[in-house]
């Protein structure tokens, strides 16, 4: 009886040795492959904002292009804003590593996130796309609730350039008393000449396709990467550039 | 057998999705390292781990799951085997329907990137669990079977 005791014992030792044996080949494996230091690409001067008038960021000739598909209403598409995006426009894309391309996929369950996106395209038409993109963001839980993003919009832009943002919203429906638009059903609106983009960059989405918001995908030296959807880290993200920046 | 062998057929095909050069490079380190950075951001986006957690997470479960796929197969010590299996998917199921309960829109990951967590890919991996439990129960009662059909080692020094 012993003896057999022993024989089960030395088949449980040796299955578990197997198996600590292949939980420690994968974490060697991928540590020794990731054991390299990186390199950093050096970082290229920044150029001059030549695309103040879109919804880009940084220089059209960085290394890395960033496309992110993202809806104004969405809870993550803010959370990558505020966590990861800000961090990256001030470091990979100011320093001319990372093109970052906005594209609008405004979702129909979102009520207001149509006329936030016209909102700032419109701002982006006159060269104050930042400043409409980190006003919506940072005031998401206010405007989603009424639908008035208007005040936030006035409140990033001076007067004068507010004047010409609300001159380009003519036809979107915006009401008389200029408050808060007729049509907030989160479609494109006859007559409303920002729609096209939006739909342009929509139907752009759509033949990726993106499934969810954010959404994004990357280019580097011509090779597409993803796309992958929901939040990233900055940490994690800038690994992925670092690795992209080496090869 | 056959369930074992198609759940670590399952296996190496999840490994290989996972560390498969981007569309466009070959294989090399570099590219496998890409691809493992492709998959931190799909193992980020669960928002469960931190980043650095992510991240070794995803550099290390495709080497794991691509060992365990081949452990599987070859029919070694089953039992181990196939249990280790059934907590590993449990584990990712669970994951998965904490995820889709908190109504985040992300990518699966399973099978390398682009498809998306939804009810199919929930059914696919309960489908995986139930077909991982069941091979795990087999393995135990078929070798308790075994066990029972031996005699024991000192009756039978005792009958010679």
């Amino acid at each position: 009886m012993r003896q057999f005791s022993r024989y089960r014992d030395r088949r449980i030792f040796r299955a578990a040795s197997l198996a600590v044996l292949i939980v420690a080949i994968s974490l060697m494996t991928g540590g020794v492959l990731f054991a390299q230091t990186h390199h950093e690409a050096p970082a290229k001067a920044m150029q001059p904002a030549d695309e103040l008038a879109s919804k880009s960021m940084g220089s059209k000739s960085a290394p890395i292009t960033m496309e992110v598909f993202s809806d104004f209403e969405c809870p993550s598409c803010r959370m990558l804003y505020e966590q990861t995006l800000r961090p990256l426009m001030g470091d990979y894309v100011a320093n001319g590593k990372v093109y970052l391309v906005h594209h609008d996929f405004p979702l129909p369950m979102h009520k207001y996130s149509y006329e936030a996106a016209r909102w700032a395209d419109a701002a982006a038409r006159i060269g104050h796309y930042a400043e409409i993109e980190q006003a919506l963001f940072d005031n998401q839980a206010t405007w989603s609730a009424d639908g008035n993003m208007q005040k936030y919009v006035e409140g990033a832009l001076s007067p004068t350039d507010y004047k010409r943002v609300a001159k380009l919203m003519e036809g979107c429906g915006l009401s008389a008393a200029g408050v808060k638009p007729a049509s907030a059903s989160g479609q494109a609106a006859h007559g409303c000449s920002l729609d096209a983009a939006i739909e342009k960059d929509v139907a752009l989405g759509k033949a990726i396709p993106v499934e969810a918001t954010p959404t994004f995908r990357f280019t580097y030296k011509g090779k597409p990467y993803g796309p992958t959807a929901g939040f990233v880290s900055w940490q994690v993200l800038k690994q992925f550039f670092d690795q992209l920046l080496t090869q | 057998m056959a369930g074992r062998i198609v759940l670590g057929a399952i296996f190496l095909v999840a490994a290989y999705a996972k560390l498969r050069p981007q569309p466009g490079m070959g294989w090399s380190v570099g590219a496998i390292k890409t691809s493992l950075l492709m998959f931190a951001m799909q193992v980020d986006s669960y928002q469960l781990l931190s980043s650095s957690a992510a991240s070794f997470v995803a550099k290390t479960l495709p080497f794991f799951e691509l060992l365990l796929g081949l452990w599987l197969i070859s029919g070694l010590f089953a039992r181990a085997s196939t249990l280790l299996t059934t907590l590993l998917l449990a584990g990712f199921f669970s994951v998965m329907v904490r995820t889709y309960a908190m109504g985040l829109e992300i990518n699966c990951g399973c099978f390398g990137p682009g498809e998306h967590l939804g009810a199919k890919t929930l059914i696919r991996d309960g489908s995986l669990l139930a077909l991982s439990i069941a091979i795990t129960v087999l393995a135990f009662l078929r070798s308790r079977m075994v066990a029972r059909s031996i005699p024991e080692p000192e009756v039978a020094l005792q009958s010679r």
